[in-house]
């Protein structure tokens, strides 16, 4: 089930109907049935994959705690690992690796005889296995007590604000909620329901009327020219900002109608200074996750400046890795790695001419964040193709050409000057938005006056209904 | 209690000024100069209809004036389908006094267009055709437009319909020279056409309602760039398909400019393309 759909709307309202009936462990029951009625509306035959992790998973939590031998410990938690990376190896990777050796293999003359699987890949799988690894791995790091309630554990496996794609909300933030008694606040519904509002309006509004125009550029980029192809690349770097934060907007609104506090997962990202800062403001919940439980074990900072780089560029390119099977996003995964590496070299020389020529802070800041957002850009155009299959380096590579050859670099030459205005409107509608929210904190203001939320709520509703693309369009971030 | 108010205050507002805006939006469409607010407004009144889909814009409005001394209405539009076409002539006949003529490009059946019959919404309450082809077609669409007033006007006709509020439309056209690497790769392009049954009822309907007018009713296929046009598959398919229905010829001129700087790529004759193609129309008596 998407939330930009009818039966989501009717779940929604049948399930908060209930939400506030019922109390302690019929509630825990509730959550866990909805988040399985909920995911199972996409495919039920993968609900015995998500109870099975659930179950391993508390099981393994439950040895991990109860064990004071710590070999036994860490083969406990090792399980944990191995078995969810296998299932996700399994579904998102096994072709990709099987094609892959079927490449090299091919290239070194011989003929390989295995053939790959037609396998289905779980909506949210990369999440919920996240989320759920996190719970063993913190339970052995002592971290975390461990749950004893399976019902509690489940239903935080299975909230549906999240369970698709994310915020990937850890165990240690969110299990400790499940036990708290939450009474309905019109404070918290009202604050809930604008977030809400605003990820429909930046996915429904924003977000799927760029995707015709991207589509059309990384379908056939040589029948555009160059101003043509730098537009629909701006557009992408906004359609998939507004898909993904707009999805997690609509989930910590959702979460926090319900009476949880789920971490931000973006922070205005295409105003970071630094490739550092930028990760620390885009899809946080992963960047986070990657860095406490991959960076950090891998020594992070610590040992001198070659392994600092080693260690950012595995953890950039397993981040690549993550959002799709295809070598275009594990070099998109590089591009970033190799961002932060030359960022650790480039920076003093910078902070030296800003200091030596004195430049007032706007241009310091304005030319680091039209720096970060140009080469974050680039990078997006091998993202964007990462999901046409063996095309996408090909295709990445016509649109790099097709922009850098100035060809036709006029408005007269674009097709579809419409939806160039409606795009070019539409982001300006997020950005001041979004600028004038560091000064107004537009959430906060509805929240002190009712007038503000049904003025703030309407206009919303309006916008959707003027620029809303109502064809229940999945979320980009599903397919990862 | 307090919020229970405020909430049902918001639901009156939302209702409001959902009907309001959409008032003032319909208001300004019809007072456009865009061909279908001129087409519902009672200022569409010519001597020449013109129909297609983007290639019937090919049908150059101001040197057909020009040159015959003739008033025109060109009520092509990008992909329209001949479902849509075929509501617009028999509510442009309903309307006005027949035109001598009605010129109408048959490659316009090559699709249907439901996202763009949803564009058609905001003309939905001054035609019942229009109103029943997006309930039959699209009903989520025709119940939302119902709910919402402002859902009328997302799409890209009202865009066109603002643009050119002022602005006349009849010089609409692809004017540009296609370009040289796509002319290299003409071979290898491919167009499927489609026959669309359906749509070849439509383009009767809208043959014996014309003629029904006294309307003299000329079918063509417009030229496809040199070498293209053996690309595009089942163009006999069609043109067999339209003369069984229709009784009348299609006069075929798939192949009649061989320049290549007469086109703006291999569907669209450019502006220097259409005045060629134009002269050739009136040469041979299709057009006044």
């Amino acid at each position: 089930m998407i939330f930009n759909s009818l039966p989501f709307l009717i779940f929604a309202a049948v399930f908060f109907l209930l939400y506030f009936q019922v109390r302690g462990r019929e509630r825990m029951w509730l959550i866990l049935l909805s988040g399985y009625f909920f995911y199972g509306w996409w495919d039920w035959r993968f609900l015995g994959l998500i109870a099975f992790t659930t179950v391993m998973d508390f099981t393994l939590g439950l040895y991990i705690d109860r064990s004071e031998n710590q070999k036994q410990r860490r083969t406990a938690v090792v399980a944990s690992i191995v078995m969810n990376l296998t299932f996700l190896g399994f579904f998102k990777y096994f072709n990709f690796f099987a094609d892959s050796l079927a490449t090299l293999v091919r290239s070194l003359g011989m003929e390989p005889s295995w053939t790959t699987l037609n396998i289905i890949l779980p909506v949210g799988i990369s999440f919920y296995t996240f989320q759920s690894l996190s719970y063993t791995v913190d339970v052995y790091r002592r971290k975390l007590p461990v749950e004893r309630d399976f019902i509690k554990f489940a239903a935080f496996v299975s909230l549906f604000p999240q369970l698709m794609a994310g915020p990937i909300v850890r165990a240690y933030d969110l299990l400790p909620q499940m036990s708290e008694d939450k009474k309905f606040e019109w404070r918290r519904w009202n604050s809930g329901l604008g977030r809400v509002l605003w990820g429909f309006f930046k996915k429904v509004a924003i977000a799927d009327s760029l995707a015709p125009f991207v589509d059309q550029i990384f379908t056939a980029p040589e029948t555009f020219g160059s101003l043509h192809l730098l537009i629909g690349v701006v557009f992408y770097s906004f359609q998939i900002y507004c898909d993904f934060s707009g999805y997690s907007d609509i989930a910590i609104g959702l979460a926090r109608m319900m009476g949880f506090r789920f971490p931000e997962n973006f922070r205005t990202p295409y105003f970071s200074r630094s490739f550092s800062e930028f990760w620390t403001r885009w899809h946080i919940s992963l960047s986070s996750w990657l860095r406490d439980y991959l960076y950090i074990p891998l020594g992070g900072n610590r040992h001198g400046v070659v392994k600092t780089y080693r260690n950012n560029m595995i953890t950039m390119l397993l981040g690549g890795l993550w959002h799709g099977a295809n070598w275009a996003f594990v070099f998109w995964g590089f591009l970033h790695g190799l961002y932060l590496i030359l960022q650790r070299l480039v920076s003093p020389i910078w902070r030296s001419v800003v200091r030596v020529m004195r430049l007032p802070k706007f241009v310091d800041d304005g030319v680091c964040i039209l720096a970060v957002y140009t080469l974050t850009l680039f990078a997006w155009i091998y993202f964007r193709a990462g999901s046409l299959g063996p095309a996408s380096f090909k295709v990445a590579n016509q649109v790099i050409m097709g922009i850098l050859s100035g060809e036709q670099f006029s408005f007269g030459a674009i097709i579809n000057k419409f939806q160039v205005l409606k795009g070019v409107l539409l982001i300006g509608i997020l950005l001041t938005v979004e600028i004038t929210n560091f000064r107004w904190h537009w959430n906060e203001r509805q929240l002190r006056h009712p007038a503000w939320r049904m003025a703030a709520f309407a206009a919303l509703l309006w916008l959707i209904a003027f620029f809303g693309t109502f064809g229940s369009n999945a979320f980009i971030y599903f397919q990862f | 209690m307090k919020h229970f108010i405020w909430y049902a205050a918001f639901l009156a507002l939302l209702f409001t000024g959902d009907r309001l805006a959409g008032w003032l939006l319909q208001r300004e469409t019809m007072a456009s100069q865009f061909r279908y607010s001129r087409l519902y407004s009672g200022r569409a009144g010519a001597d020449v209809l013109l129909v297609g889909n983007s290639r019937g814009l090919t049908f150059y409005a101001p040197y057909i004036e020009q040159s015959s001394g003739q008033s025109t209405c060109n009520l092509s539009y990008n992909g329209l389908p001949m479902d849509v076409a075929n509501a617009l002539i028999q509510d442009y006949l309903e309307h006005y006094p027949a035109p001598k003529t009605l010129l109408l490009d048959i490659t316009i059946c090559d699709r249907a267009n439901n996202e763009l019959l949803a564009g058609f919404a905001m003309y939905a309450p001054f035609s019942p055709r229009l109103s029943g082809l997006i309930r039959d077609s699209l009903p989520k669409m025709w119940g939302g437009n119902q709910f919402s007033h402002l859902t009328r006007f997302n799409n890209e006709i009202f865009q066109r319909a603002l643009f050119h509020r002022k602005k006349s439309d009849k010089d609409w056209l692809l004017d540009r020279v296609i370009p040289p690497k796509l002319v290299a790769e003409v071979a290898q392009q491919q167009y499927p056409l489609e026959v669309h049954p359906q749509l070849v009822t439509s383009l009767q309907a809208a043959v014996q309602a014309a003629q029904a007018k006294g309307v003299q009713v000329q079918l063509v296929i417009s030229p496809y760039f040199p070498g293209f046009a053996q690309n595009v598959t089942n163009l006999d398919a069609l043109k067999t398909a339209v003369e069984q229905a229709t009784g009348l010829p299609v006069h075929d001129y798939r192949q009649a400019l061989g320049d290549p700087g007469d086109f703006g790529d291999f569907m669209h004759p450019n502006r220097a393309g259409s005045i060629h193609y134009i002269d050739l129309l009136r040469k041979d008596g299709l057009l006044p």
